[in-house]
């Protein structure tokens, strides 16, 4: 195959190298293929499942439909119990950008002070945040249910935004102070003489460096806010404002007529926007590992 | 310099100021949903349920019936697959938030009066804004429990044994009125030995056929706070179940759990599965075959052990609209118009109007109430025995400690003391 057209441009000694490579290069390659295959196996099923009929999709193992249909993904456009789909994914859509702006200003605003400022109680502060990620979500579910209801906020984005705002995501917070505390303080201290205050050197210095932690920060809120199922169970009540994860659960109940067809085909359409956003990031996130390995 | 830091803050402040509008928006595009009464008298009640799209746009069509007649109630739904249905409700009755009026079902309602979530609706019939006359078969008093009424069904369904016809027909097997469970346990052999498929889905599970199977022979699953048997009766039936997997009669576990949430029968590994008769309709949709009823093995060619199980209407304690609530619910069970929509969704209905206004068209609903009708006629009907505080509890148990025994995970003896443990520990609280 390629050997050949390499002949030409390969010295013989070259040649002969390649040729003893080539047999563990193919293998690798064969290898590498037939792992890729069985990983994809179930999206590729998925994709093709969204064009077979309801009856045929569950418990069968053929990739492709017989005779295939896009009426699943046409139903979509009726909508799900009275309801566009587009509103599920308008909603969706408004809590994931709203959670990723919460985190990004607050988390990095509260890691600026850990990891910048001495205070009095910073390191005691510094590991309470820290044991909040200790706390199991189920143990918060219910005080922080009547906490919200007690404050007549069950039933809107609230509760699901308020905390980002807040920097309760302790994991974010770690995660930038410990970049925040890789960067040089000289960097800093050129800025003080400069006459910057904390203001000053968080947003044009400190920020514009932390842009590798942001992003994946970024990514990462976006993906669990999309994804999150628990927390929009709990606090909306109207399944006008149900997020997309809500909806999924809408076509298939124990009684009554079963849609997996509708369910499959709203599945990977809901995948396209957690796809795009982290297409258009992950280079961005890649560049981050290289210049934060540079400098280390 | 001073320029600069006024520009800072300035950036600094507006990027504060976005992501405030932000959670904002979200706070008055939603802030409706808060209160329920409004200055004009009108009262806005919250109704949830479990169900899938197809009956949610059922049930909008009667809320739009509803508010015709009653254009001072407003109503907002709210629904989940039954599971998340039941995750949602514990965390809102915890929080003293529960909507004020929900689908429910007899296992429930011990459970929640004891933690004193639903409202004895006995009074609103005693003001007449509920009436309890016109049920069918008894169902009247379904939902009362120590003298309260906690809920008002709106359908009713039996157990039954839905079978893939041309798997039957191919066995040659024609299940009877009053087919004993030896003739079931050959019919089994048959469909397996014929058709090369196994007979029943994993019948070791399901709570209720062990009820049925127990009140055949004058127990029952529960009592009023505890276990109606005893563990060498549990014991003798898994052994027999375990045979039953190890030799075929049964679906092999592994791969009913593979294809969940699809039921093994639809899915072609099994002849036949016990469960409640309106299944049928679910199974119709997801599989290729064609499913009719067969009644329920009995221990003496005559006792089924059968009753009505049904899904019922219960308004919660804190509602602030019980007189709102409780015409909501007249209107849900009794009005024709209302049948009509709603069909055999929700089990043939309750009341004897709503039964004669709508009859089924498609076969798998005349068959429904064609088997129903079967049940009345042979007489099997009994009426229902409690369901204890904690009943749901062992109800999951059972099934997933049946599934654990079913895949080898336990044996049967550990399967027995488990189930017994968690049960202890379930109807103890």
């Amino acid at each position: 195959m390629t050997a050949q057209a390499t002949d030409i441009t390969r010295t013989p000694s070259a040649k002969g190298a390649l040729r003893r490579r080539l047999p563990g290069s193919l293998a690798w390659h064969l290898g590498a293929l037939t792992l890729l295959a069985v990983i994809l196996y179930p999206v590729v099923w998925v994709v093709g499942g969204s064009f077979k009929a309801s009856e045929d999709i569950v418990g069968s193992l053929d990739l492709f439909p017989a005779d295939p249909i896009v009426s699943n993904y046409t139903s979509l456009a009726d909508g799900i119990a009275d309801i566009p789909v587009s509103t599920f994914f308008f909603n969706s859509l408004f809590l994931a950008v709203g959670s990723v702006i919460g985190i990004l200003i607050s988390c990095s605003l509260t890691a600026y002070a850990f990891a910048r400022i001495r205070f009095a109680g910073r390191n005691l502060l510094f590991t309470l945040m820290i044991g909040t990620l200790l706390l199991p979500y189920h143990v918060l579910l219910i005080p922080q249910y009547v906490l919200f209801r007690n404050l007549d906020m069950i039933n809107t984005y609230t509760p699901l935004l308020l905390g980002k705002y807040l920097a309760t995501e302790a994991f974010f917070v770690f995660l930038m102070v410990q970049f925040m505390r890789n960067l040089p303080r000289e960097l800093d201290e050129a800025a003080r003489l400069d006459g910057c205050g904390h203001l000053r050197i968080y947003w044009s210095i400190v920020l514009p460096l932390c842009r590798p932690a942001l992003i994946t920060s970024a990514i990462f809120t976006f993906i669990n806010a999309w994804n999150d199922f628990m927390g929009p169970l709990i606090y909306l009540n109207e399944p006008g404002k149900y997020t997309v994860s809500l909806g999924l659960k809408m076509f298939v109940d124990q009684e009554g007529l079963a849609n997996y067809g509708g369910m499959i085909a709203m599945s990977l359409v809901a995948l396209l926007p957690v796809l795009a956003f982290f297409l258009a990031f992950q280079r961005y996130l890649i560049d981050g590992m290289a210049t934060s390995g540079l400098k280390g | 310099m001073q320029q600069g830091r006024g520009v800072e803050r300035r950036t600094v402040l507006k990027a504060a100021g976005a992501s405030l509008a932000v959670t904002g928006l979200g706070a008055t595009a939603t802030a409706c949903g808060g209160g329920s009464g409004s200055g004009d008298g009108t009262v806005t009640i919250r109704y949830a349920w479990w169900g899938a799209e197809d009956r949610a746009r059922r049930i909008n069509k009667t809320i739009d019936l509803f508010e015709k007649k009653y254009p001072k109630i407003r109503v907002k739904t709210d629904f989940q697959p039954y599971t998340d249905f039941w995750k949602k409700f514990n965390t809102q009755a915890s929080g003293g938030n529960p909507p004020d009026v929900f689908q429910n079902a007899i296992g429930f309602l011990r459970k929640y009066d004891a933690k004193n979530v639903l409202l004895d609706l006995k009074e609103q019939v005693k003001a007449g804004n509920l009436r309890m006359e016109g049920f069918r078969a008894g169902l009247d008093t379904f939902g009362e429990i120590d003298g309260k009424l906690l809920g008002v069904p709106v359908g009713s369904n039996s157990m039954a044994l839905v079978i893939d016809k041309p798997v039957y027909a191919r066995a040659g097997v024609t299940p009877e009125t009053g087919w004993t469970w030896d003739d079931f346990d050959e019919a089994m052999a048959r469909v397996r030995d014929r058709t090369g498929r196994a007979g029943d889905s994993g019948m070791y599970g399901v709570m209720y056929l062990y009820d049925l199977y127990l009140r055949q022979n004058g127990k029952a699953f529960f009592t009023e706070d505890g276990l109606g048997f005893t563990e060498a009766d549990l014991t003798r039936w898994w052994t027999k179940a375990e045979k039953g997997v190890r030799s075929g009669l049964f679906a092999d576990p592994k791969k009913v759990a593979q294809i969940k949430p699809k039921s093994a029968l639809s899915a072609e590994l099994a002849g036949s599965e016990f469960t409640w008769d309106n299944f049928t309709v679910r199974y119709t949709s997801e599989g290729r075959s064609e499913y009719g009823l067969a009644p329920i093995p009995t221990t003496d060619g005559k006792r089924t052990g059968q009753y009505l199980g049904s899904l019922m209407l219960s308004a919660s304690r804190r509602t602030q609209h019980p007189v709102e609530v409780a015409k909501f619910i007249d209107f849900m069970v009794h009005d024709p118009e209302v049948a009509k929509i709603m069909g055999y969704d929700r089990g043939v209905p309750a009341t004897t109007a709503q039964y004669e206004a709508y009859r089924p068209t498609d076969a798998v609903n005349k068959a429904i109430a064609a088997y129903e009708e079967s049940l009345v006629q042979a007489g099997v009907l009994e009426p229902i025995t409690p369901h204890p505080n904690g009943a749901d509890i062992c109800e999951a148990a059972f099934l997933r400690i049946g599934e654990e025994l079913g895949l080898g995970k336990r044996s049967v003896p550990d399967a027995v003391e488990q189930f017994f443990n968690e049960s202890k520990t379930a109807l103890s609280s």
